[in-house]
């Protein structure tokens, strides 16, 4: 097994603020693992390092083995990182089908001013995605019509149809409801185990965490403050004290 | 969720948005068709006027209604094409003369002359990264200084423009007749609107306007945004200056307004107005206005615009997405509704 993500001192400044400090991460292929932090300590800049949104400072990333430090975004995209934004990254007006028919048409090889093949099954594999989100109802429906939990899930579907190997999930359960975050925990779960994908969480709902039991890291003021397991984490007196702000 | 897959999917693949306007373009297009047997020939020649300014609000369309880029500067590409074709027909072009002197081989030379100049402006505009208000304001400059230099120099006619301009013609036919220019005019308007669906239609419209909606997003998957904003501009100017050169073969001279920022805003309240979501209802649009322009400027004479400017507040506040557009999209929710 050889690590599939792996960040070696990276660091991201802003003016003279150390938003991420020399963060060494590694996943290895098939983990899930959640980071969890308080607000404004440098988790979603850690995913824009990774992605290739803002070039690091200093440091590197390395994407099974190779150096992809620095490089566009669309270019990180292709090789198999997929990212699920914080704010629902979807396409409002676009119907909920053509939503995930988006993703697909990456693959297509003729012209993308042609429709694809019909024998190319997408709209079988679209059709299964949508299940598994419970979304199939909804299909026509213009995306910004959809409930928010429904819209993460959407985005949820939309990066899983680039049967990425990497999947990075920005605060998947935002403003759910206990019931949809729950039932979001499940889908992450199941994406783990049925699609064997390598998965990265950000979360700071100690509750989701409890439910996917993962692997946690605790970054805290751009650092990796902690790592280890659930009952680890919970049970460390340091982390209780920066949640609750005592003394950080 | 145990429901067979197969109509659940021809449920999705056929959204209203497609079905619907076909039919309506269909009868709109009958109804052009068949319009000259009313034997009108004031409206005759004012149509195909007004569908030149049609063909021009579809380019528009593409390119903000579905690209989402706001240009302040889109009558530059009707202006160019219909000079570059003027030049080349008036034999005002070094070099353009026998078979590339030719009314066919000026139109082909205008609009892909008029293609690699928004293909160059493209690449530094959205590889530049601008977008919104900076790119408004950079497509206005150009609309501005294109202007000035029609108007300053001489040798393209400066303030005046250019006149008297050959009968456009094809292997020697010469479309001379208003009931000959009103058909080439509307097939050019065909032609173009089942291009311009075409592509909104397919996957490359599709991505498009995922790129509108949600830019990260989309190149996350994987796809160069700018590269597809590009194609979109030159597609757009490539019919902007079709529709150029058709105002110059229907009204037989060009002038500097053609190229400058008050057409470039005036295409913005046509598109805007009819509904710049949708192909159609921009070139209906784009008729809508202007007709009503020249019946109101007769009705009242100088408070016209008075009126106009109140019909537009109107428009904007109660049909947001158009007047044409609304109407389409209302239907399209209709039927969301009536489904589930």
């Amino acid at each position: 097994m050889g690590s599939l993500l792996e960040t070696k001192s990276l660091t991201k400044k802003f003016g003279g603020l150390t938003a991420v400090d020399h963060v060494n991460l590694t996943l290895e292929k098939g983990e899930l693992r959640c980071i969890l932090g308080p607000n404004g300590c440098g988790k979603s800049t850690l995913f824009n390092l990774i992605t290739g949104v803002y070039t690091p400072t200093a440091g590197h990333v390395f994407f099974e083995g190779e150096d992809i430090t620095g490089k566009p975004v669309h270019i990180i995209g292709r090789m198999g990182i997929g990212r699920k934004f914080q704010v629902p990254g979807i396409f409002d007006q676009l119907t909920v089908f053509d939503n995930i028919r988006v993703p697909f048409f990456r693959d297509q090889r003729r012209s993308l001013f042609f429709q694809p093949r019909r024998e190319s099954g997408i709209d079988d594999r679209i059709m299964a995605l949508l299940e598994k989100i419970s979304l199939v109802d909804k299909a026509n429906l213009p995306a910004v019509h959809l409930a928010h939990g429904e819209k993460q899930w959407l985005e949820i579907g939309m990066v899983l149809a680039r049967r990425p190997r990497l999947m990075l999930l920005d605060e998947p359960t935002a403003g759910m409801t206990v019931t949809e975050t729950r039932k979001t925990a499940q889908l992450i779960r199941d994406i783990s185990s049925e699609e064997k994908i390598t998965i990265l969480v950000i979360e700071h709902d100690i509750g989701f965490v409890r439910e996917i039991a993962s692997r946690i890291t605790v970054l805290y003021k751009g650092a990796v403050f902690k790592e280890g397991s659930y009952e680890d984490i919970q049970s460390d007196e340091s982390v209780r004290r920066i949640y609750l702000g005592r003394s950080g | 969720m145990n429901k067979p897959i197969s109509p659940a999917i021809s449920a999705a693949r056929s959204p209203g948005l497609r079905i619907r306007p076909a039919r309506i373009a269909l009868g709109v297009m009958v109804i052009f068709l068949l319009f000259p047997l009313t034997k009108n020939d004031y409206w005759v020649v004012n149509l195909t006027q007004l569908m030149v300014y049609g063909i021009f609000a579809m380019s528009l369309s593409l390119v903000w209604g579905y690209g989402g880029i706001l240009c302040f500067g889109h009558a530059v590409y009707f202006g160019m094409g219909a000079y570059i074709y003027t030049l080349i027909v008036k034999g005002m072009l070094p070099g353009f003369t026998g078979i590339l002197g030719t009314g066919i081989m000026a139109l082909i030379t205008a609009i892909s002359g008029v293609a690699l100049f928004a293909a160059v402006i493209g690449y530094f505009l959205f590889y530049g990264r601008l977008s919104g208000p900076y790119l408004g304001i950079v497509t206005l400059a150009m609309a501005v200084i294109a202007e000035r230099i029609a108007v300053d120099w001489y040798y393209i006619g400066g303030y005046n423009g250019l006149f008297s301009i050959p009968p456009f013609s094809i292997g020697g036919y010469q479309f001379i007749d208003p009931l000959a220019l009103f058909y080439l005019v509307l097939s050019a308007a065909i032609a173009v609107y089942l291009l311009l669906t075409h592509v909104v239609k397919s996957p490359f419209g599709i991505i498009l306007r995922a790129i509108r909606d949600n830019e990260p997003r989309a190149e996350s998957f994987g796809y160069n945004s700018a590269r597809h904003k590009i194609i979109t501009f030159v597609i757009g100017a490539a019919v902007a200056a079709l529709s150029g050169v058709l105002f110059a073969v229907v009204t037989e001279f060009v002038s500097p307004t053609l190229i400058g920022f008050s057409l470039s805003t005036e295409v913005l309240i046509w598109v805007a107005l009819g509904g710049k979501e949708v192909i159609l209802a921009a070139f209906l649009g784009a008729l809508a206005v202007r007709a009503l322009e020249a019946w109101l400027s007769e009705l009242m004479a100088y408070y016209w615009l008075l009126f106009l400017g109140i019909f537009f507040v109107i428009a904007v506040i109660y049909f947001p997405r158009g007047i044409f557009g609304s109407w389409l999209a209302d239907r399209y929710e209709h039927r969301i509704k009536g489904r589930s």
